[in-house]
């Protein structure tokens, strides 16, 4: 299943990646989605799909992102596992086979890492930061989220949250689902050993969405321990700077036209709007707990 | 039918002899039992060890989470499953005797729904283990007014229609009583138990449990006094806030009259100000509250809280 953007020689693309497949046996559809008024894009995929290839294109009504396009396409996927690749060829179409081979080996999701042998340095030096992040925040063994290849079991890409931006971080909400997650390392394509730097606005949206992650895998139960932290130590500063300028008006210093009277307030202000949003947050997730499911059973296999 | 779920988590070498005690404890009272083990994702032999119990004693069940996820959802997950009326929580690591059962069971049948057991000689560290404990437990007391002496104790026995009404997540296991008080109305008792030291391996937990349990103990005060009408005491908040906005909005206008002292004027207006905002704020985070509670009202049994019918029909 590709889920594209841009444009991208796709015939091409095709060609490369249906290969190994082909030759390992292996039954398969494509699946090409492009977002409103794309079709473009897929028109040299067209002849090829006459020719008899297993190709289906699909054009988006609305633009709903990468994770709300997977969603939509779900349902027209045939096969049991599914194989989310990158528009833009970024393994070598020999990891394809090794990817379904992990998940027949008991995987229900496999992240692929392209190996950093050969690639740019700056290319490393960003991909261990963000995953450095990553681990500190949310845990988990991935090296290349941004890889944006992953072979997963139909049933359980149903289960994850397929909406908004968290496509590249659909592993991490697998692993807190309890399904087996394993990251595997495979070659890189050639075509992807080229710098990427990009605007400091995708940046900033990646880390937005990387808080968004944070807090949901790990304060979704208890928001009051994320708000009640932020909140109550805002709000002790702004005490404590209350306090003492209190102390200093017992003295005799005069209080009403000290700035510091405002921060003081205001701190504390911010603080108690804090604490009040986890305390909302908590009667939302107890009013909720009836029907959501806290766990997820295992297969029991016989000894 | 009685059942007992035993949350375990690496805990291999703890289930034979568990079976043993449980088996040994109920012999002669009743035979009408399951011995339901959730295993929270352990990475040893648990499983195994369980089943292999399986063939000479039917009355075993066994249920396997995903993952580790702790041990509430482990809870909830045996309730979920357990098949009986009357369900014995216990700890998988021999702490808790189930020579015990019989005394909390018999307990229950004076007319409570939750009966839970208090350890009257605990067997731990007292600096790393007791003593937290008892600072958490005169917390939690106070917090929820419900007088409680060992939250801690995972030795209890519960009626199904409780347990319907409860909903286990995040850490909440720890203060069962309470919840099920503030969102059922159950009546609770305490009796003492037996406690014994591990046997095997070490605790799952450590000290640094204490840094979570407060802004749960928040959580569970909250749910107890507004969980029915959370816009009460947002909006009570809200008020104080507008009170201290009209205070200083007074002193605002008062420096204003002398118009020397021009610092004041504008500080007093910026404070003024921020109590604004917070009292405001605090009313629209309760009308979410309520609103969200008007979601959740379709189901009326998981709602209700626990009634007695007084005198007969």
């Amino acid at each position: 299943m590709i889920v594209s953007e841009r444009s991208e020689p796709f015939a091409e693309f095709y060609r490369e990646y249906a290969e190994p497949l082909r030759a390992g046996g292996i039954s398969f559809e494509f699946i090409f989605v492009v977002p409103a008024s794309g079709q473009a894009l897929l028109e040299p995929l067209i002849p090829l799909r006459a020719s008899g290839e297993p190709i289906v294109l699909f054009e988006s009504a609305e633009n709903v992102g990468e994770a709300g396009l997977l969603r939509s396409v779900l349902t027209h996927c045939s096969g049991e596992v599914v194989l989310v690749l990158a528009a833009y060829r970024r393994v070598a179409a020999s990891a394809l086979p090794l990817l379904l081979q992990a998940i027949d080996d008991g995987a229900d999701l496999v992240v692929a890492r392209r190996t950093a042998a050969g690639d740019r340095a700056a290319n490393q030096v960003q991909r261990r930061l963000v995953h450095g992040l990553v681990r500190v925040l949310v845990g988990g063994p991935f090296h290349d989220l941004g890889s944006g290849v992953r072979a997963i079991r139909r049933e359980v890409l149903a289960e994850l949250p397929l909406y908004g931006e968290f496509s590249r971080f659909l592993p991490l909400f697998a692993i807190r689902e309890g399904f087996r997650v394993q990251e595997l390392e495979v070659p890189q394509h050639s075509a992807d050993r080229r710098t990427r730097i990009y605007s400091p606005l995708i940046y900033l949206r990646r880390l937005i969405d990387l808080l968004a992650v944070y807090f949901l895998i790990r304060f979704r139960e208890k928001p009051l321990r994320f708000f009640g932290l932020v909140g109550g130590l805002v709000s002790l500063a702004g005490f404590f700077i209350l306090v003492v300028l209190g102390a200093q008006r017992l003295a005799g210093k005069p209080l009403a036209d000290r700035p510091m009277l405002l921060v003081g307030v205001l701190l504390f202000v911010l603080g108690v709007q804090g604490l009040a949003l986890g305390l909302v947050g908590e009667i939302i997730v107890h009013a909720g707990s009836k029907g959501r499911k806290v766990y997820r059973l295992a297969p029991i296999k016989p000894e | 039918m009685l059942t007992i779920t035993v949350p375990v988590y690496n805990e291999e070498e703890s289930v034979g002899p568990m079976v043993d005690a449980v088996r040994e404890a109920l012999r002669g009272w009743r035979d009408d039992w399951e011995l339901l083990f959730v295993d929270d994702g352990s990475r040893d032999g648990t499983v195994g060890a369980v089943q292999s119990r399986m063939p000479d004693e039917p009355r075993i069940r066994l249920i396997r989470l995903a993952r580790n996820y702790g041990q509430s959802a482990a809870m909830q997950a045996g309730f979920d499953h357990a098949r009986g009326d009357v369900i014995v929580t216990m700890d998988g690591d021999l702490q808790n005797d189930p020579r015990d059962i019989r005394a909390l069971v018999t307990k229950l049948e004076d007319g409570f729904d939750l009966v839970a057991g208090y350890r009257e000689r605990r067997k731990d560290f007292l600096v790393s283990r007791r003593i937290p404990s008892w600072l958490g437990n005169a917390l939690v007391r106070r917090v929820t007014k419900v007088a409680i002496r060992d939250t801690g104790c995972t030795l209890k026995v519960f009626r199904r229609e409780l347990l319907e009404r409860l909903r286990l997540y995040s850490d909440l296991h720890r203060f069962i009583p309470a919840l099920a008080v503030a969102v059922a109305g159950a009546r609770v008792a305490e009796i003492p138990v037996r406690h014994h030291a591990r046997r095997f391996g070490r605790g799952n937990y450590g000290i640094s449990r204490v840094t979570k349990v407060l802004p749960d103990l928040i959580t569970l005060a909250m749910l107890r006094r507004s969980r029915e009408h959370p816009l009460q005491m947002f909006a009570a908040a809200g008020i104080a806030a507008l009170t201290f906005a009209l205070v200083t909005s007074v002193f605002a206008m008062l420096a204003a009259w002398d118009w020397a002292d021009n610092g004041s004027v504008v500080v007093l207006t910026a404070v003024a100000t921020c109590w604004l905002s917070l009292g405001g704020f605090l009313i629209l985070a309760g009308l979410i509250a309520e609103s969200s509670l008007q979601t959740d009202s379709d189901d009326r049994q998981f709602d209700g809280v626990l009634l007695r019918r007084i005198g007969s029909l």
